[in-house]
């Protein structure tokens, strides 16, 4: 067999030929020294090529990527939050809009105003104009969360509340009125 | 479907479990920065790159099959990461220029490898004068090296990674063998 070409000293060391082949290169490598020089070269060349010099990156590198990572990324309690806090606002507003406006509180204010001491009157008078401030204050702020959707969804959900309760509140005061005026009507 | 330790952490990650994504990344780290550091040959740009990778990773996560490995996926966005930078770079920076071989660090090895004779090389001294070698080589050669020996991929991952045939990748490893052990005579390293 003729001196054996690099190529196929390389596919011998890779166990890349048929076992025909390697019989053969395996019994060139005994009686030639040249070829057995190269060879063992090679197997050197592999041995360290299947140790590589790893290069350590830096400590900080991945608790600096998780913090940039969600940093970017709204967490899915602050979503979960966030999408309750619409639910509460939206619900609370269609409340308001339909059965709740500041004029049909007041009408059912003038129905009991002759049973009532007037001093409550401008008392939810007053409540129902800062409740309608408010809303619309926290119409225009949830508008400006949604859109940073990260920030503050405990505020939102803190307002939706407030909201919804004093709704409720307000809500109550006029059935009770009406109830009282009922009343007064029979 | 194959669920493996990767796909697990996988899934995990996607159900919103932080812990589960730094796992992914302390398992990669290092052979990426290895990967990326010898392709770019600047430490810095090394740590940007493998900053951009993991992010990158991390937004198109819920993009990854299930039906395929993971490291294949991920070794095939930072390939295209660093190849990309390379290619950009190319222009400006001429230490990348892929035939040059002329950086300081390969001179000021070679010198004190000169200074201390061949002979008296240790093993491991060896081993990182090749690896110097291998920084030094084309990148077309380069690239296929790290990406079987550091990533300790086979070639058939290579062929997807690198979207070239397999004959091409096995032509090209022995050539950047040839070059490597040319390189070892030349400096007379101990066989
Ligand atoms: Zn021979």
């Amino acid at each position: 067999m003729a001196c054996l070409p690099d190529h196929k000293i390389l596919a011998y060391l890779d166990d890349e030929i048929t076992s025909i082949e390697q019989s053969l290169i395996r019994d060139h490598l005994l009686i030639c020294p040249g070829c057995r020089q190269k060879a063992d070269r090679y197997a050197q060349l592999h041995k360290i090529l299947a140790q590589p010099v790893n290069s350590e990156p830096p400590a900080w590198l991945v608790p600096q990527i998780m913090k940039r990572i969600y940093a970017e990324t709204p967490h899915y309690t602050a979503i979960a939050a966030l999408i309750a806090a619409s639910f509460i606002f939206f619900v609370t507003w269609i409340y308001i809009y339909f059965d709740f406006s500041s004029s049909s509180l007041i009408q059912a204010l003038r129905l009991t105003s002759d049973s009532t001491a007037s001093w409550l009157v401008n008392i939810i008078k007053t409540i129902s104009v800062i409740y309608t401030f408010v809303q619309a204050a926290f119409k225009a702020s949830h508008a400006f969360l949604s859109m940073l959707l990260n920030t503050l969804p405990g505020t939102t959900l803190v307002i939706a509340f407030v909201l919804t309760f004093s709704g409720l509140l307000l809500f109550a005061t006029k059935r009770w009125l009406l109830k009282k005026a009922g009343a007064v009507k029979k | 479907m194959i669920v493996d330790e990767d796909q697990v952490l996988i899934k995990k990650t996607l159900q919103g479990e932080k812990k589960a994504f730094e796992e992914l990344m302390r398992k990669y780290e290092k052979r990426i920065f290895s990967f990326v550091i010898r392709m770019v040959r600047n430490e810095e740009v090394a740590i940007d790159l493998t900053q951009d990778f993991f992010i990158k990773i991390f937004t198109v996560l819920d993009k990854y099959n299930f039906e395929f490995k993971f490291s294949t996926w991920a070794y095939r966005i930072c390939y295209n990461l660093v190849i990309d930078h390379i290619r950009k770079n190319q222009s400006q920076v001429n230490s990348l220029d892929d035939d040059s071989i002329s950086s300081k660090e390969m001179l000021s090895s070679e010198n004190v490898i000169r200074h201390d004779g061949f002979n008296n090389l240790s093993q491991e001294e060896t081993r990182l004068y090749i690896w110097q070698m291998v920084e030094n080589i084309p990148t077309k050669f380069r690239e296929l090296i790290l990406l079987r020996y550091v990533q300790e991929l086979k070639y058939e991952e290579i062929a997807e990674i690198t979207e070239l045939p397999v004959g091409t990748i096995k032509n090209r490893i022995f050539k950047a063998k040839e070059i490597l052990k040319k390189e070892m005579e030349k400096d007379g390293l101990p066989a």
